[in-house]
């Protein structure tokens, strides 16, 4: 880890400020940006240390729908009541991402801005070329092991997976993240990798996220997050889905669907052609295994991680049957 | 030199927790707690790298970003001017070394050492170090020298074109009968092939040390099995006097096989310490634990069983090859358990090693058994299905009443027994044979049983046991405790020899200028030093009771008596006449300061040098067959797994594993030992693999997130039961091994359970979801 | 913007005021063991994905090895070296941990008890699956888990009793009351 100078944000207009100087970044949990620094990924000129701000780590909720502060902890909005009650899939992203210290330090914020796991990515050292860290040196993964890779969208350019749990429900509720005044759907935070692989959210310099709000919905209150991985725990997913249902009055009859995947795109993936497909069907195993395959359309795998393709479908299906057999 | 001096005030550390009522907590076999245990729950035990020391500098390693070729520059102009810089090593400035004496004995070649590699013959490879004046500099110089390779074609794993069929090691050829033949005729065959991938020992104590010179005298505080035998490399390295170089390791975070050896990264270490004057730390990174040395060898073997009707044996043919390093030589022996498990009137195994760039395999729990186990025991559960019998009654219908190979009678041997009380705690009567005919809504619920061995090692043994002053007990030995619970049993030996309160004994170990003691590995050390112990603190009792005796200043002196007990810490006559008095008191009236006394169980016309080798060497160890008897734990493992159908995912919900390891000398030490050898088995199972990138040779998933260990919610309660008896012929107190049993046949139980619950036989480990999706 | 190698920073650890001047870089962690002598906090992988380094900030369970030392200014850290009381009392979970055998080389120990307590002060030790789950973070190679398990339950239970009798003598919430005995000195 190179040396870098140290400042302690006292305002947000202060943060954003020092945020702007070359060299530096905002250091909130520092899960992310310690952790990248020791792998020689970051190499900041100086850090701004924005755990010290006030007021930042709110949680409100409401039948409008929850307003998180950027800084409130992972653990914090895991276990809150109304989050645990209005947003289940919310809670359930959090408490099975990373581990309970980790989730104590990260925050909501910081956690957007977590950034890909790739193995070349995450080691300058022996694997030069990588377009997310250097553009235009190359794509290391593609050819190399590639078992944690995305198969939907990705590029020539970068086939990172984006590791995240939060964002994905995040994403499946129409979750908005707050830059001070300018606020951006979830969904357009992130950035596909195309040709810029380096860009991977819409923030600018000088920006920093305040909060986050999710809009109460009768599908987010009955909602799940269902995680795949190798390790029953303390692992990123191989697959991963965030969904939600909200039934006619029949409680059978599918009139409003959420869907987003985890652990197989490159970004925090709605799944659309998926809520489409069942919205107005009746909940029924062989349907819903049915439409969850559209869920992958236009996967593309790179050998190793060929598996995802077969399970996130299923991932899937077992979330959407699992809210939807809960009474 | 440790601190056990911390005391549990919250409840009583020595009651032990279930007591069957016979045996007293401090005794052997009773279940003591730890008595290092205070210090390691406060905080306050100091493991090797933690010493604190005037003046210490910070080493860091540069590795090589290639697996073949040779370095054609490095620049270091960079690193030698950043901040804190101390010093930046490449060959060019290492000091000359000599190659060393290896642990086999093997007088070394005349020829100069360089930790430092110039040819490269494997990725991560040690090219440069960097030492300044903190760790952060130091990270930050390493990160700065420019290395400029010239690379060549690597031969990257057994499954290179380039790699070949390998090297035939004759040593490992073991024939009987004509076992080929017996095959092609047998009404059953089955045949197929196992694979393992290269697996890490990961202790959580990552490797390092601290080198510190005084004139021509070393002193290295580094995580060590094998003091002595690593205070002998750094001694032929440097060419000073074996008395000059002084080991200490008070606690080791772990080992498995790791930490026997000293490594490049220690001479390294030394050679700095040596250059700078002053001492030096070094740290190696959680990567590069990955690469400063050897894992498991990736092993491929072919096994073929050929049967009667009945599932009887009549024939096993065995092929099977281990990765080796490009200049280094490991034997991952393969035939280990399959030559010995069943009877079999023809046998025939075979074994070739591959040379591919990679670092020198290494060992990690039970080398040779724990790959072989997943041979044998998986194929042996094919037959099962192929005959069309229970898993549980093949074994038994081919329990091998006498060692197969050897053709001598077992020591003990209660396999039988584990497979009844393991069978019965598990519940394995309710067992259906049929695959895929239990489950619980998505899940699949899958049943699998294997057995596991692994030999006695025997090795002779030294200690110092002194009775002093205050009636309190002293032991002394350069052996180790790396969780085993070396501490606790040589307590509760000298304790119960002696006679005092296993509180009333220290015991010192880990530092290099205590008695002699060979390497901590292969289950050997509690059998080695619990006699050597006992000897030594028989002798120290003789005395003391001599003394009371005979002394004219001693209160018994007028007893007139034959002998005296010693309990509790006081002295009385048998009968109870005269006087009781306590140790401290009785030394007080004799003026004695002390009562000490060696305890040797080596041969009494071994010369010094006979004594050096058995300390420093594995040369003198007594094989496990020599003389009447073939010596061999034994254990039988039953899983139940779960294996979601959709998803592919396993996780074990269930084990029982009935075990014979002899006499326990604590029981609930053994059995933690072999609860950590089971749990490491599942993620051997289903988890661990190192993944090599085929195009650059390189280890890339090199750290604890993506080299999954297995974490506490992977683990079901395990439940363990020890089935062995006192074995005399294993060791003076009738032990056999106990930590690197557990582990053997793990993975094939599971293996078996998955067979069972999805009809889909995996014969690569990992068993990871894509292998069942 | 000028760049100080070093600043001079101060932590309260364990009830104790500590003054020391460090790179910006350092960790927690290397400022525990390197700086102050404070080796009970393991490093195990010095890239959080062990919890060997596990000890508390203002009573939250976090990582040493990815906190930066600065970061804990006015903050009250508690390492395992603090966690028994001022006259040698071991903690629950410390006795819990020596009685159920729940550890065997000792170096992820210190992380699992600073985790053990805190898991239980969250009130995430409601059953032996909540267990296993919120104590996955702290990697064993020894697998004592099923050991660790018994312990966690065990001094939970105690806990759980001791303030029972607390808050009906004192009418302090368990939460204020488990809080206070660490972070005050």
């Amino acid at each position: 880890m190179r040396d870098f100078s140290y400042l302690r944000a006292n305002s947000v207009d202060a943060a954003r400020q020092a945020a702007a100087l070359p060299g530096a970044m905002l250091l909130a949990g520092g899960t992310t940006l310690i952790d990248l620094a020791k792998c020689g990924v970051a190499e900041p000129e100086t850090v701004v240390d924005i755990t010290h701000l006030k007021g930042l780590d709110r949680i409100t909720v409401d039948d409008r729908g929850a307003m998180i502060g950027a800084l409130a902890r992972m653990s914090s909005v895991a276990d809150h009541a109304d989050i645990k009650s209005r947003f289940p899939a919310v809670s359930e992203a959090l408490w099975q991402a990373a581990s309970a210290q980790l989730r104590n330090m990260a925050t909501i914020g910081g956690n957007l801005m977590q950034r890909a796991r790739c193995p070349y990515f995450r080691d300058p050292a022996n694997f030069p070329a990588c377009n997310k860290r250097s553009p235009g040196s190359g794509c290391s993964a593609i050819g190399g092991v590639t078992r944690g890779h995305a198969v939907l969208g990705t590029s020539e350019a970068c086939i990172a997976t984006y590791p995240g749990d939060l964002a994905t429900a995040l994403v499946a509720f129409d979750a908005t993240v707050h830059l001070g005044d300018r606020q951006v759907a979830v969904d357009d935070f992130f950035l596909l990798p195309g040709d810029t692989p380096d860009r991977e959210h819409t923030i600018e310099p000088g920006e920093m996220i305040t909060a986050i709000s999710i809009p109460a919905s009768a599908a987010a209150g009955r909602s799940t997050y269902l995680k795949v991985s190798d390790r029953q725990s303390y692992e990123f997913a191989a697959a991963s889905a965030a969904v939600g249902i909200e039934f006619e009055a029949d409680g059978r009859t599918i009139r409003d669907l959420s869907v987003a995947l985890g652990g197989v795109a490159t970004k925090p993936w709605r799944a659309r052609a998926v809520e489409e497909a069942l919205k107005g069907k009746v909940l029924e195993a062989d349907i819903v295994k049915q439409a969850s395959l559209l869920a992958i359309e236009g996967a593309v795998d790179h050998g190793a991680n060929r598996y995802k393709i077969e399970l996130a479908p299923r991932v899937i299906a077992r979330a959407i049957l699992k809210v939807g057999e809960t009474a | 030199m440790t601190v056990h001096d911390v005391r549990s005030r919250h409840g009583d550390p020595k009651r032990g927790d279930a007591s069957d009522g016979t045996v007293f907590a401090e005794a052997v076999g009773g279940r003591l707690s730890r008595v290092d245990g205070p210090a390691k729950i406060t905080g306050a035990a100091k493991y090797a790298v933690e010493q604190q020391l005037e003046g210490l500098s910070h080493a860091v390693l540069v590795e090589s970003t290639i697996a073949a070729g040779k370095v054609r520059s490095i620049d270091k102009a960079a690193a030698e001017s950043a901040p804190g810089v101390l010093l930046v090593l490449t060959p060019d400035n290492a000091l000359r070394l000599n190659t060393a004496t290896d642990w086999l004995g093997t007088p070394p070649p005349d020829a100069p050492y360089c930790p430092l590699a110039r040819d490269i013959t494997f990725s991560g490879q040690h090219v440069a170090a960097v030492v300044a004046e903190s760790f952060e500099q130091a990270v930050a110089a390493a990160a700065l020298v420019k290395v400029v390779y010239d690379e060549t074609p690597a031969i990257v794993d057994l499954d290179d074109p380039k790699a070949g069929d390998g090297i035939p090691i004759d040593t490992m050829t073991k024939e009987w009968g004509d076992a080929r033949a017996a095959f092609a005729a047998a009404p059953v065959r089955i045949c197929a092939a196992y694979n393992t991938p290269r697996e890490y020992q990961a202790p959580m104590e990552p490797h390092g040390l601290i080198a510190q010179w005084q004139g021509d005298r070393l002193t290295v505080w580094e995580p060590s099995q094998w003091l002595d035998g690593m205070a002998r490399t750094y001694a032929e390295w440097f060419g000073v006097p074996f008395e000059n170089v002084r080991l200490v390791s008070p606690y080791i975070g772990g080992g498995f096989g790791s930490k026997a050896f000293a490594y490049g990264y220690g001479a390294m270490a030394a050679m700095a310490a040596k250059m700078l004057g002053r001492p030096v730390k070094l740290a190696v990174t959680r990567p590069q634990t990955f690469t400063a040395y050897g894992g498991r060898a990736a092993t491929r073997q072919t096994v073929a069983l050929g049967a009667d009707a009945e599932g009887r044996i009549q024939s096993i043919v065995q092929r099977g090859v281990n990765e080796t390093s490009v200049d280094g030589m490991w034997v991952e022996p393969l035939g280990s358990v399959t030559s010995i498990m069943y009877a079999t009137p023809n046998f025939s195994s075979r074994q070739n090693v591959v040379r591919v760039n990679t670092v020198v395999p290494g060992a990690l729990r039970a080398p040779g058994e724990n790959p072989s186990a997943f041979g044998i025991e998986s194929a042996i559960d094919e037959l099962a299905y192929e005959v069309g019998i229970d898993p549980l009654e093949i074994r038994l219908r081919n329990y091998a009443e006498q060692d197969p190979e050897a053709k001598k009678p077992w020591s003990t041997r209660q396999l039988r027994e584990a497979f009844a009380a393991g069978a019965e705690a598990f519940g394995w009567s309710g067992h259906t044979a049929e695959p895929r005919s239990m489950r619980d809504g998505n899940q699949l619920i899958g049943w699998g049983v294997a057995a596991g061995t692994y030999p006695v090692r025997r090795a002779y043994g030294e200690a110092m046991v002194r009775i002093l002053a205050d009636g309190s007990v002293e032991v002394e030995s350069s052996s180790i405790d790396m969780g085993q619970g070396t501490y606790t049993i040589l307590a509760q030996t000298a304790a119960e020899v002696v006679g005092v309160p296993a509180e009333n004994v220290v015991v010192k170990l880990g530092d290099s200028r205590y008695a002699r003691a060979g390497v901590t590995g292969g289950s050997r050390l509690a059998g080695v030093m619990t006699g050597a112990v006992h000897k030594a603190a028989t002798a120290a009792l003789d005395e003391l009771v001599g003394l009371a005796i005979s002394d004219p200043n001693s209160p018994f002196h007028a007893l007139q008596a034959n002998t005296l007990v010693v309990a509790n810490g006081r002295i009385k006559s048998p009968r109870g006449e005269g006087p009781e008095v306590s140790i401290a008191e009785l030394l007080g009236s004799v003026g004695r300061e002390q009562i000490e006394a060696m305890g040797d169980t080596t041969p009494a016309h071994w010369t010094a040098e006979d004594r050096y080798k058995n300390n420093t060497t594995i040369a003198m160890a007594l094989s496990h067959t020599e003389g009447d008897y073939s010596r061999h734990s034994w254990c039988a493992h039953f899983v139940e797994v779960r294996v979601d159908e959709d998803f592919g995912t396993v996780r074990v919900s269930r084990v029982v594993s009935a075990l014979d390891s002899g006499r326990l000398y604590n029981p609930k030490l053994a059995e933690s030992q072999w609860k950590g050898g089971i749990i490491m088995g599942i993620g051997q199972a289903l988890l661990e693999e190192g993944i090599v990138d085929r195009r650059h040779g390189r280890i890339v998933n090199n750290n604890l997130a993506d080299y999954l260990i297995a974490t506490n919610a992977d683990i079901p309660d395990i439940e363990v039961i020890s089935v062995g008896i006192p074995d005399p012929h294993s060791s003076a107190l009738g032990g056999k091994g106990v930590g690197e049993l557990g582990i053997v046949g793990v993975a094939p139980a599971i293996a078996n359970a998955v067979f069972h619950a999805t009809g889909k036989r995996v014969r690569d480990l990992p068993i990871t979801l894509e292998k069942l999706i | 913007m000028t760049r100080k190698t070093r600043i001079p920073i101060q932590l309260q650890i364990n009830g104790h005021h500590h003054e020391l001047e460090v790179e910006p870089r350092v960790t927690l962690l290397d400022a525990l063991r390197d700086h102050l002598g404070l080796t009970g906090t393991k490093k195990g992988c010095d890239q959080g994905q062990c919890g060997a380094c596990t000890v508390h900030v203002d009573g939250q369970r976090v990582l040493a090895c990815l906190t930066l030392a600065v970061q804990a200014e006015g903050r009250a850290v508690t390492s395992i070296e603090g966690l028994a009381d001022g006259d040698g009392t071991l903690h629950a979970v410390q006795a819990a941990f020596l009685e159920q055998d729940a550890f065997q080389c000792g170096y992820c120990t210190p992380g699992q008890i600073m985790s053990a307590v805190a898991c239980i002060r969250e009130g995430h030790a409601g059953s032996d699956d909540e267990i296993r789950e919120y104590m996955a973070g702290n990697l064993c190679r020894c697998g004592a888990y099923p050991h660790i398990v018994a312990a966690v339950r065990q001094a939970a239970l105690e806990v759980a009793s001791s303030m029972q009798t607390a808050s009906s003598m004192e009418t302090a919430s368990s939460m204020e009351t488990a809080s206070s005995m660490e972070t005050v000195s």
